[in-house]
């Protein structure tokens, strides 16, 4: 028997609004019904951003193919949501790489201004568009939306971390 | 006495000299031999003894024939192994018949003997076929077997970077050509120039000089870069060609060589031809090219001189040779006193529990101290040892220059010769030293090199055992599984499947259960031909296994085995690995059937989350559900599952099973489990034992059978009983579970 694709909850985009957002959280209008408390989680954060899976608890309310199709406003609310729980700065220049008691410092300039992170020898993650994600030490994630356009001192010090 | 170990204990179709005396006595006329294999053991004592296999016979010799066996009358061979020994024997119509003992050296050999014998016996190959594919590995296993022959052929696997291979050689001897010119001109410098102050001829002699040395760096700038340039293709060459061979092998051969063995051969023997190609292949062209230069260069100067020059060479060659044969025996003790010490640290970090609270600290200090101090002596031998070789040798080399000196030199004042000519004649002298000594050792890497690349072909050279017939065809399967008296080893001694015959109708849905090591696992990777059956028949829908293109084989089934291993990288790739070109809503619907969703999304980077090597962030039971969920989406007709639930919680397996028993309707499927309650969906059961089915039914036939199902059952509900289901009340438990099967 082939896979069963009504388990997927998927969601019309025209039936779903989004009528408040605070934090991590969302208050979300379905065919009507009113639903408080709904966080939103990307199943594919790196590879399909615009999929979204709306939970309340443990409970799945349903899944959205492509969160853009929403009305502008519900789009912004969500989208303010999405930028706290999936907030990464975007590197724009490296600074400096420099290895320190078996660690590496790193000093990058990202659109959330300059940072100064430590990270381990393997912490460059190349996705698959070619897009990088770094891990700091504690986890933390940055990324380079497009490393070949970065300046040449900052794609040197990059090449020698992949 | 044992005999060496390059002889052959096993020969193929041997000619009529290859046969000893007691052999040819006990042959009947027109008996052809089919193999005869050498004993090291004759009893309890080495001693040489002979079974021979023929057309129609198997005999035991030694003296005289001490079993003789009729082909007809076998019915299997096999061997029992022991601690050194193994004895071979031979199950016959009348009881088991034990024919010779050899040691375990001998067991690749006998190994191939009882193949043969089993071809014959049990799978019944037509002799004349069996006699075909015999002489055809013949042939092949010989043309591996002398070092020229793995040279050559390593050449021949260098064919495509042979240009390069060639300019590098090349520019290696042009380098130490114009090696040879300075001493030349220093040699007109002072005899033609400064002797007899011819200042006209000064700028050209340093001009010369000069442009001598300016091809010299430019020649090594080239020959760096062709030795780096070389280095990288021949590694490079040769690594994906052993990579490539690693995808044509079957399951079989990575059992064989274990997974360390294949990783070693593929990253350090690839690396060792390459070093060895560099230091004894290239090296061996420029020595050779360099004795003949620059003796023949000494020799037009003084043939008198250049005798004494070679003198100190066989005192030196035999200090070397000397020092090769002993210092080998040092070091290895240095060596093994240093590894001492290593297993000392590792057993007090890695037993660190073990030693502390057995209040072993003391002893383990003590023994510290004690490979330490070995270690140092061990040292200094080494110290002492050289001390006494190399000191003599260099007064040898001293002793010969000087001789060139005194000899020479009252030649200069008796004024028979230059002081130039003397000068170059010692420069050229130290020139000559080093490439003969350079040939020894390149002679000497070149055996090493031999040995492996060697190695390397032992890969190469494999034959995949699982083959597709050339006119193999895609085909649709419909499902159905059929095998026939498949007999199946992995070491050539333990038969792990023997003569199991099975067929399983389209859309079937069987559980396998059986006792560890009863084959259940052997049979669900043969029927999926990872493996190929020594003996008997594997078909799909009736169609023999080979006659069907492997490709279009793997596209319809599917396995998830116990322990699954992951690729290392995001769980979406590892589930897409069923069907490439799989949506997002596929992967998250296969995760959900597979009862993974919920732990991946529960990862930050859920689905994008990458796995790490083999898996390992995740836990096995979240492994062994993204495997599953893989299986799931390739929508298989053929789905094996091996033990699916096994590293899940008893809730999750619950889950899962309810899920297999929706997914697995109309798919022919097949089970193994040891938790008997994963299988109350299944249409049959199948149980194993020994590599033998023993029984097969449904769940109530089985249990009615009082046989060795109803045993396994029942230790189960024991278990379960024991373990306090007493207070749900025994009959809650025995209707729970006894009611599931009835599913079925």
């Amino acid at each position: 028997m082939p896979l069963d694709l009504s388990t997927l909850k998927i969601l019309d985009p025209s039936r779903v609004k989004v009528l408040e957002a605070k934090l991590d959280e969302l208050t979300l209008e379905v065919d009507g019904a009113v639903y408080s408390g709904v966080r939103p989680r990307r199943p594919f954060p790196f590879s399909h951003p615009e999929i979204v899976i709306f939970y309340r608890g443990d409970e799945e309310v349903g899944m959205l193919r492509d969160y853009r199709k929403l009305d502008p406003r519900s789009r912004e609310l969500l989208e303010k949501v999405l930028k706290v729980i999936y907030f990464m700065p975007k590197v724009r220049k490296v600074l400096s790489i420099r290895s320190v008691e078996g660690k590496y410092e790193w000093r990058v300039v990202t659109d959330k201004g300059e940072v100064s992170f430590y990270s381990w020898g393997r912490c460059v993650r190349v996705l698959h568009d070619g897009r990088l994600v770094i891990r700091d030490i504690y986890g933390r994630a940055y990324i380079v939306e497009e490393p070949e356009k970065l300046d040449g001192r900052s794609r040197l010090y990059l090449s020698m971390m992949i | 006495m044992p005999r060496s170990a390059d002889e052959e204990p096993l020969k193929l179709y041997p000619s009529p000299d290859e046969l000893p005396a007691q052999v040819k006595a006990a042959l009947k006329d027109g008996e052809e031999v089919v193999a005869l294999a050498v004993t090291d053991l004759v009893g309890s004592e080495y001693g040489e003894g002979y079974v021979v296999l023929t057309n129609s016979r198997v005999l035991a010799i030694n003296g005289k024939v001490s079993e003789e066996v009729p082909l007809a009358k076998v019915t299997a061979a096999s061997i029992r192994g022991y601690i050194n020994t193994c004895v071979l024997s031979l199950d016959t119509d009348e009881g088991p018949r034990s024919l010779a003992v050899f040691t375990r050296g001998r067991l690749e050999a006998f190994d191939k003997l009882v193949t043969i014998i089993n071809n014959l016996v049990i799978g019944k190959i037509p002799y004349n076929l069996l006699k075909e594919q015999l002489l055809n590995k013949m042939k092949s296993e010989q043309s591996r077997k002398s070092a020229r022959a793995v040279l050559v052929k390593l050449l021949g696997l260098l064919k495509p970077i042979a240009p390069l291979l060639a300019a590098t050689v090349a520019v290696a001897v042009a380098i130490r050509v114009v090696g040879l010119v300075p001493p030349y001109l220093m040699k007109v410098l002072v005899d033609e120039v400064l002797t007899k102050a011819r200042a006209d001829y000064l700028p050209y002699v340093i001009g010369a000089l000069l442009a001598v040395n300016l091809a010299n760096t430019a020649l090594n700038t080239a020959n760096a870069y062709l030795n780096t340039k070389l280095n990288v293709a021949v590694t490079n060459t040769l690594r994906s060609r052993v990579y490539r061979k690693l995808h044509e092998l079957s399951l079989t051969h990575y059992d064989r060589f274990g997974s360390g063995g294949l990783w070693s051969r593929i990253i350090d023997d690839t690396n060792r031809v390459q070093w060895f190609l560099t230091q004894a292949f290239t090296p061996l062209f420029i020595n050779a090219a360099m004795v003949v230069f620059v003796g023949a260069t000494l020799v037009t100067m003084d043939a008198w001189l250049t005798l004494i020059v070679l003198m100190p060479i066989p005192v030196s060659v035999t200090g070397n040779l000397i020092y090769r044969k002993t210092a080998s025996r040092y070091y290895h003790r240095l060596w093994r006193k240093w590894s001492r010490i290593v297993s000392v640290i590792s057993d007090t970090i890695n037993a660190a529990v073990l030693v502390k609270s057995f209040g072993k600290e003391p002893e383990f200090e003590r023994k510290f101290e004690q490979s330490q101090d070995e270690f140092e002596r061990a040292q200094m031998d080494v110290f002492k040892f050289e001390q006494r070789i190399w000191p003599a040798v260099g007064l040898a080399f001293t002793a010969s220059s000087l001789l060139v000196w005194w000899f020479g030199g009252k030649e200069v004042l008796k004024g028979r010769m230059s002081l130039g000519t003397l000068m170059a004649f010692t420069s050229y002298m130290w020139m000559f030293y080093s490439p003969v000594f350079g040939l020894i050792d390149n002679v000497r890497n070149l055996q090493l090199l031999a040995v492996a690349a060697g190695r390397l072909f032992e890969i190469l050279d494999l034959e995949p055992d699982v083959v597709e017939d050339p006119d193999a065809v895609d085909i649709e399967l419909k499902g159905a599984i059929e095998c026939e008296n498949v007999w199946f080893t992995y070491d050539g001694i333990h038969y792990a499947l023997k003569g199991v015959s099975l067929r399983v109708r389209p859309g079937e849905r069987i559980g396998l259960v059986g006792p560890s090591g009863s084959g259940k696992t052997t049979l669900a990777k043969l029927l999926l031909h990872l493996h190929d059956p020594q003996v008997g028949a594997l078909r799909y829908d009736g169609i023999d296994v080979r006659k069907i293109r492997m490709r279009s084989l793997k596209r319809q089934v599917a396995i998830v085995l116990q322990n699954p291993v992951l690729l290392d990288a995001t769980i979406a790739e590892n589930i897409a690995l069923g069907k490439e070109d799989a949506t997002p809503e596929e992967i998250i619907a296969a995760a959900k059937a597979a009862k993974a969703h919920e732990f991946i999304m529960r990862l930050p980077e859920a689905y994008d989350t990458e796995v790490g090597m083999q898996g390992s962030r995740l836990s096995g039971g979240e492994r062994a559900r993204v495997a599953l969920a893989a299986a799931l989406l390739k929508d298989p007709k053929i789905l094996v599952l091996d033990e699916p639930t096994a590293a899940l919680d008893a809730l999750t397996e619950d889950q899962v099973t309810e899920e297999l028993e929706r997914l697995t309707r109309g798919r022919t499927t097949i089970i193994i489990a040891h938790r008997l309650s994963t299988l109350r969906f299944t249409d049959r059961i199948v149980v194993m034992e020994n590599g033998r089915v023993v029984e097969e039914g449904t769940h109530e036939e089985l249990l009615k059978r009082d046989g060795l199902y109803k045993r396994l059952w029942e230790a189960q509900l024991k278990g379960l009983t024991r373990m306090g289901a007493v207070e749900v009340g025994e009959e809650g438990v025995r209707v729970e579970y006894a009611a599931r099967p009835q599913h079925a």
